[in-house]
């Protein structure tokens, strides 16, 4: 009874950890109200009192992109005490999951972060890997950080101003994507509120040829440009028409200005113009749409159009349009909707690049949720039109670049070891020449040391151990939104897979599983480390029989995990964790609750006395990259006699070789014991049996060919050892 | 006897032994996308023919998606109800696959897994090909 009480409990305590632990994850898919999005009291929906401690009440949306002011009662007055944003109105920068991080941001009115909150959130990671309690830590290194700062993911550099965060181990995208939204959140509403002061350009200097371009040339030149905005972009049902068809240019520039505006109406508007002052002309070719905006109201501003210059964005109020009634450069397509807008800010300058966006909102056509979105055409002036030419300017790295410029030195470590084991692969035919059944150390020494530095510089080092998620989660990414740069933020996962789908086609998934894998590596190395030290009385392989049916167990994982990722990509994350990844390397052996970590140790307590118990039977991902080592271009070599001969099928470990003497490559993980075996004239029976045949009759031991076989001695003919003899004589 | 060499025994298609490079091409370009064969289908008349219908029923799933009247998840349960159904037709009517490097020409026998694998990687490629055009040109609607 007591066992079973014990066992009881046991299993009740499981069941406890793994719902704590899905308990903790309360923000991961969560059903957010659809007017979150759209209404214009954000704080009704939004828990705005936890990102600005001490507001009272809060203002509806306003600005562009929106923000709310937040107030606090002070002598019965209303003062304004800070600003608060929903991420997913500023940016729709997807995370890893290729869906963004939904963030409620409080800002003070001095600029600094005041509060952040998670309110949704489709990162895998983050859901039983590593708690989601780190995204929330990770997120208070921002408090009282002011917005201006250059804050980036890593260390800090004062001789460069970067204040650095702490990335979350394992997360690196997550974070890199989180702190994009943040920058880009604040930065926006701290410029339009007047807190970070924008950046004064130098005004650029105009060319006055008097030349008045057409249409085309102006088009053909980059003076006028074109956004063109689907309906399948905004969501909606594929059709003939646009849905906005937009052109728009500089008009200041007095070439061009003439050329679209003839020249009276040119005069006329730069007579109006103040300096610093800017003058751009948008007219609409297509589609339905306004882009003023058809709930625009006298002494707003237009909320479908904005001018952004590096981070400056400029809105237009009703003051700042003028009607445009025609456009005179010949050619210029028929419009139905034209205006003049007015940049009033010595911030921006036309010598440099600017985009013109098109704000709009992207409805789910499955949900009938919208979502933030926008389209941008980048204007720069060309060379021509301006004194000079264009300003040299040197744009910022991207946050990808940026990683990989930080880690260059690994980054290329890495990639020198993969290029390393894949060359040693290629040349495996002059090692295992080398190498005899008893002396494998020239195929050995290669071997074990892509495992040491599998598992200390790739496992632990670099987290980058591939798994069954980072699969999954490019099929959900391919589904919703594949963003490059997401993926290039992890620069040793992203190469790690160029690696293993080029080897997996070229040789098999052996390469990657038996020669690289951070766990594999450290599976075997155990099963070695214990064989060595006085455990191989204990070892053991499954019988056959078992072998032969277990093996499809992980197959069964692969297909379970792929069929429950097409209904719930969440539930297919959490029964992800059969992988013993994430506990190994990613987050610690013994920084997870106990399951986790009894697991992941079960098996590697397990892989001391049985050689890779979790590759051979459970890895989802073994079995995702088996199945194309089907139709792996090399394999390995094979005779005749191995039908018959099982010397190399009673050594293999990966137990890969059948009773026939195939090799199975969906199994074999390349430990190569069958190519030493292959050339050993001592080792492989029908190469000894000829061996021994030859000494006994005198004849010589030539060199084993290509097919595993000695050369054949071939006599000489007779009358050709004539004829030779004849010609030297001559000579 | 049995050849080790290959994981099962070498068969040959019939258009295995041409000589010419183009008709070999367009043969196993043919071979991917239909599998049926005139031998299989005097074999497994019933099995067969209930393929075709389910072939037909998953093209025009296809051409529902194309014109915006299919959910990802439904295209993708249908594509992957016929590449089951594909597997079995194909073990009755072309029961092979290739076996080494694909510009080859050396054959084998498929047993269930290699036509598992091969039917699966033909046709998530097609489907992903299919799938990722739909959804950039917009008819596709995906649940977000």
């Amino acid at each position: 009874m007591n066992y079973l009480a014990a066992l009881r409990n046991t299993l009740l305590s499981v069941v406890l950890s793994s719902t704590a632990a899905l308990a903790l994850a309360n923000t991961y898919e969560a059903k957010l109200p659809d007017e979150i999005n759209t209404a214009p009291e954000l704080c009704k929906y939004a828990p705005c009192t936890e990102v600005l401690p001490g507001a009272t009440s809060f203002s509806e949306r306003k600005g562009q992109p929106p923000y709310v002011e937040a107030y606090a009662e002070e002598g019965g007055k209303k003062k304004l005490v800070g600003y608060v944003m929903l991420s997913t109105d500023i940016t729709d920068t997807p995370a890893y999951s290729g869906k963004p991080v939904i963030t409620l941001i409080g800002m003070d009115t001095g600029g600094r972060f005041v509060g952040v909150k998670i309110l949704k959130h489709s990162e895998p990671i983050l859901l039983l890997g590593i708690p989601e309690s780190s995204l929330v830590r990770f997120n208070q290194q921002y408090l009282n950080k002011f917005v201006g700062d250059n804050i980036e993911i890593g260390q800090s550099r004062p001789e460069e101003n970067i204040i650095g965060l702490d990335a979350i181990s394992g997360a690196t995208v997550t974070v890199i994507a989180q702190n994009q939204v943040m920058m880009t959140s604040g930065t926006s509403v701290a410029r339009q509120v007047g807190i970070l002061k924008p950046t004064i350009r130098e005004q650029a200097k105009f060319v006055d040829s008097g030349i008045k371009p057409d249409w085309a040339s102006l088009v053909k030149e980059g003076a006028v440009k074109r956004i063109v905005v689907t309906p399948e972009q905004v969501g909606l049902p594929r059709g003939g028409e646009p849905f906005i068809d937009l052109w728009f240019g500089y008009l200041n520039q007095p070439d061009i200005g003439r050329a679209v505006l003839g020249d009276g109406p040119y005069n006329s508007l730069m007579s109006g113009l103040k300096e610093g002052e800017h003058a751009l002309f948008v007219i609409r070719s297509g589609g339905a749409q306004s882009f003023k905006g058809s709930g625009f109201v006298r002494g707003g501003i237009y909320d479908r159009v904005q001018v952004r210059q590096g981070a400056d964005s400029f809105t237009f109020r009703d003051t700042d349009a003028f009607n445009l009634y025609g456009v005179a450069a010949p050619g210029a397509p028929a419009f139905n909707e034209s205006a003049i807008f007015i940049v009033r800010s010595k911030a921006f300058s036309a010598a440099y690049p600017w985009k013109f966006v098109f704000l709009g909102n992207r409805v789910d056509r499955a949900t009938g949720a919208r979502s933030f979105a926008n389209f941008d055409t980048e204007y720069w002036l060309p060379a021509q039109y301006l004194q000079g030419g264009r300003p040299e300017v040197v744009k910022p790295d991207a946050p990808w670049v940026r990683v990989w410029k930080t880690r260059a030195v690994e980054i290329a470590l890495f990639a020198a070891l993969l290029i390393a084991v894949a060359t040693v692969y290629a040349f495996r035919d002059k090692l295992t020449r080398r190498a005899t059944h008893k002396n494998k150390w020239p195929v050995n020494v290669f071997k074990y040391g892509a495992w040491i530095i599998s598992i200390g510089f790739v496992g632990f080092g670099m987290l980058a151990q591939p798994s069954i998620t980072q699969v999954l989660t490019w099929f959900h990414a391919l589904l919703f939104q594949w963003t490059w740069e997401l993926f290039l933020s992890d620069p040793f996962i992203f190469l790690f897979w160029i690696f293993i789908i080029v080897t997996v086609f070229v040789w098999g998934r052996g390469l990657f599983c038996g020669w690289l894998c951070p766990f594999g590596s450290l599976s075997e190395l155990l099963y070695k480390v214990g064989g060595a030290v006085g455990l191989k009385r204990f070892q053991f392989q499954l019988p056959r029989r078992w072998h032969n049916r277990l093996k499809w167990v992980k197959y069964g994982v692969f297909f379970g995990l792929l069929a429950v990722s097409f209904f719930s990509m969440g539930l297919a994350e959490k029964l992800a964790e059969v992988e013993p990844f994430k506990t190994t390397f990613l987050v610690g052996l013994f920084n997870r609750s106990w399951p986790y970590t009894l697991f992941a140790a079960g098996l590697l307590g397990l892989s001391i006395f049985t050689e890779r118990p979790f590759c051979k039977y459970l890895c989802p991902l073994g079995a995702s990259l088996a199945m194309p080592s089907t139709f792996r271009w090399f394999g390995l070599k094979r005779k005749q006699e191995c039908s018959s001969c099982k010397a190399c099928a009673v050594g293999c470990g990966s137990q890969a070789i059948d009773e026939n003497g195939r090799i199975d490559h969906r199994e074999c993980l390349h430990c190569l014991d069958c190519m030493v075996l292959y050339t050993d004239d001592h080792a492989c029976p029908p190469l000894a049996q000829e061996r021994k045949r030859r000494t006994k009759a005198g004849l010589a031991l030539t060199p084993i060919g290509a097919d595993g076989y000695f050369i054949p001695i071939q006599p000489v003919p007779a009358r050709a050892d004539a004829a030779a003899m004849k010609n030297s004589i001559k000579n | 006897m049995v050849n080790p060499k290959m994981p099962t025994d070498p068969a040959e298609p019939p258009y295995a032994s041409t000589d010419s490079v183009l008709h070999l091409f367009a043969a196993e370009v043919w071979d991917h996308l239909w599998p049926w064969s005139h031998h299989g289908f005097q074999r497994q008349r019933a099995l067969h023919a209930a393929s075709i219908a389910l072939a037909l029923a998953a093209s025009v799933v296809w051409v529902l998606a194309a014109m915006g009247q299919m959910q990802a998840g439904a295209l993708i349960g249908w594509w992957f109800g016929w590449s089951v159904f594909e597997v079995v037709v194909r073990l009755g009517s072309k029961p092979y696959v290739k076996d080494g490097p694909w510009w080859g020409r050396r054959y084998r026998v498929a047993n269930t897994m290699d036509m598992v694998c091969y039917v699966g990687f033909k046709n998530l490629l097609i489907g992903a090909t299919l799938f990722i055009v739909l959804k950039s040109s917009g008819f596709l609607i995906v649940q977000g």
